[in-house]
């Protein structure tokens, strides 16, 4: 009995000390690290507001609502981290592409659906522009605000494009790399040599490329002859996945033969769980989400006898789009050191954002 | 030729975890060929045993991944402890006296009662919003104390009101003060059912904590490292997270049992 009670002691003090060595391997930096903390947007608005946060880098329309608040101003829009970097995309499943014949002919549609509503938004981005009012009442609907002010601050920071980017996706999964984030077992079952490898598999560009073609056509024109029914996924009040829900409300989608039905958990709380218990489930047949959520469950996720998560991009919904909003007492990144900064997740693109800031600055950052 | 029961029970214990790891690892092999699978779970995306293994050593210490820096489960094991600790010895500190009073002093039980019974019934997972929004700081500390707090104050409440009333008569006949009373004959009698209120206490303490961890904004523990492993899909490493909380939560409740038995010696 006095054995084992030594035994569990010597365990305990053991786990105890293991944990107080793996602490010393932290690295020693000259200023106190910035401690990243995962939260919701609701949540960084309210902590920002209290004083409980420092400040946040998320998507709009939180820093939107934060900054109308006067909770917050802005330190850094994520276009001035790397810009034009990529953001959400409309994406498949590849399982409904490979069961679907006309597979090819729902995703031109889609791609053309698309390309109309960000031109759309583009346009009715001006306040001189007669469908402004219109579009300010979409985005207030869809990104659950309140305040008009809000609406147009969030429009203005998001640069919406419907051509998905080979390029910049190719650098953020070399960031991710990086990072250690994919599963390097998975990684190795995927066959893929290298981020470029990756990112030209992930990415169709083909129906994107058809949509430029004929974004003159009338959708009714080049509609589909029989009408097919999609189960669409997309994230909660995300701004950038506006497109999406100004061609739905318009009635674009029925024009050119599509019908959407929400799947299943839409909308979804954020991009590991649409593509988890959305495309990988088979629940869902097209969605947007962020790309980083794509690129690292379309690995990590996988079952790759049966390309359960395999999912690729149809076209791009928006670049850029994100801000570090901070309190009033800071002025520069450097002022954030010691603090606690709110964060969407690790691998989102606001965490990779946030991390090459931090890196230029000479920064630490702490979990 | 006789074997020891005591050698016989540990190798049966023994065999019994290696038919639930081989069974688990030709269930996972069996749903990944397509010979057998459970409608509703995706069974081929647990890990096996072996994978499992493996992202457990592989996420032992800390990782540092460019400018960013990740911890192993050994910081997550550590700071969850600690949390652990802390609320058990809070608990400790407010239940023990609380369960003396309320047990030993009838009008100073009429009082709490009702209070502790409602509040009782509250489920630390019940308290969680309330750290979140309320507390400015030690949310999961706060939700070990409600876990464990009301156990350790039930049960000195039973220790209490189960002392032998010969010993009670006795020490008053000898003319024992009421502090004396209280320290010499009804703490060490109801010592035994203070440890097995912090016991079971502790075993709630510990689910909360994980609980709490996924939820409240904390920076480290392994509930949180479980969450955060689910989300990037990195399903070896959450299993291992898992299997590394229930075995840290045996070693808690055999080294109270063991502490008890080795230290309350006038117990039988």
């Amino acid at each position: 009995m006095k054995n084992s009670l030594k035994i569990i002691l010597v365990v305990i003090l053991a786990i105890l000390a293991a944990g107080c060595i793996g602490g010393n391997k932290t690295p020693q930096s000259v200023s106190e690290p910035i401690n990243l903390v995962k939260m919701g947007g609701q949540d960084m608005v309210q902590r920002l507001g209290t004083g409980e946060i420092a400040g946040f880098i998320m998507w709009e329309p939180y820093p939107a609502i934060a900054i109308t608040n006067g909770f917050g101003k802005p330190l850094l829009y994520s276009g001035q981290i790397w810009k034009g970097h990529p953001c959400c995309v409309v994406a498949y499943d590849y399982n409904w592409y490979r069961n679907t014949t006309n597979a090819d002919e729902i995703l031109k549609r889609m791609a053309l659906v698309q390309l109309k509503s960000v031109e759309y938004i583009n346009n009715a981005k001006a306040i001189s522009s007669p469908d402004h009012e219109d579009l300010i009442k979409y985005t207030m609907e869809f990104g659950g605000m309140t305040d008009p002010k809000a609406a147009n601050l969030s429009l203005s920071d998001v640069e919406f494009v419907y051509t998905p980017n080979i390029a910049d996706a190719q650098t953020f999964i070399t960031r991710i790399q990086d990072f250690g984030i994919f599963d390097s077992g998975k990684w190795n079952q995927s066959g893929y040599k290298n981020a470029s490898d990756y990112a030209n598999a992930l990415i169709n560009k083909s129906y994107s490329d058809w949509a430029s073609q004929n974004k003159n056509a009338n959708l009714s024109s080049v509609a589909l002859k029989t009408p097919v029914t999609i189960r669409y996924a997309y994230l909660t009040n995300d701004i950038h996945e506006l497109p999406f829900y100004v061609g739905w409300k318009k009635g674009w989608f029925k024009d050119a033969g599509i019908n959407i039905t929400l799947s299943d958990g839409t909308p979804f709380l954020n991009g590991a769980f649409e593509m988890q218990k959305g495309f990988k489930s088979g629940a869902v047949d097209i969605g947007s989400l962020g790309i980083p959520p794509v690129i690292i469950h379309r690995i990590n996720s996988n079952d790759f006898a049966l390309d359960d998560a395999r999912v690729e991009v149809v076209a791009g919904m928006n670049n850029e789009g994100s801000v570090i909003v901070v309190g009033k007492n800071i002025t520069s990144m450097k002022d954030l050191s010691g603090k606690t900064v709110g964060y969407p997740g690790p691998g989102t693109i606001q965490h990779v954002l946030f991390l090459m800031e931090a890196d230029k600055e000479g920064l630490k950052v702490s979990y | 030729m006789k074997v020891d029961p005591g050698k016989k029970g540990f190798v049966i214990n023994i065999l019994s975890l290696i038919c639930f790891v081989v069974l688990w690892h030709f269930l996972i092999i069996l749903a990944r060929n397509d010979i057998f699978n459970i409608p509703f779970i995706r069974l081929r995306d647990i890990p096996t045993p072996i994978e499992t293994w493996y992202a457990f050593v592989g996420s032992l210490f800390t990782q540092i991944h460019g400018p960013a820096l990740t911890y192993g489960i050994m910081e997550h094991m550590q700071a969850s402890l600690l949390r652990v600790i802390e609320g058990g010895i809070i608990a400790f500190i407010v239940g023990v006296p609380l369960g003396i009073g309320m047990g030993y002093s009838k009008p100073i039980g009429n009082i709490l009662n009702p209070i502790i019974e409602i509040v009782r019934n509250m489920p630390p997972m019940a308290w969680i919003p309330l750290a979140v929004f309320i507390l400015v700081a030690g949310g999961s500390i706060f939700i070990v104390f409600i876990g464990t707090v009301f156990p350790i104050i039930l049960n000195t409440i039973h220790g209490v009101k189960s002392i032998d009333e010969r010993l009670v008569d006795a020490a008053k006949t000898l003319g024992a003060s009421e502090s004396q009373m209280i320290t010499k004959v009804i703490i060490p009698s109801a010592f035994p059912s203070i440890i097995a209120g912090l016991r079971i206490g502790l075993g709630v303490g510990w689910m909360a904590i994980v609980a709490a961890e996924m939820v409240i904004r904390s920076p480290v523990g392994l509930g949180y490292f479980i969450w955060n492993m689910g989300d990037l899909g990195r399903y070896p490493e959450m299993v291992a997270g898992m299997i590394v909380i229930g075995i840290i939560g045996y070693i808690m409740n055999i080294s109270i049992l063991l502490l008890q038995k080795r230290f309350i010696k006038w117990v039988d």
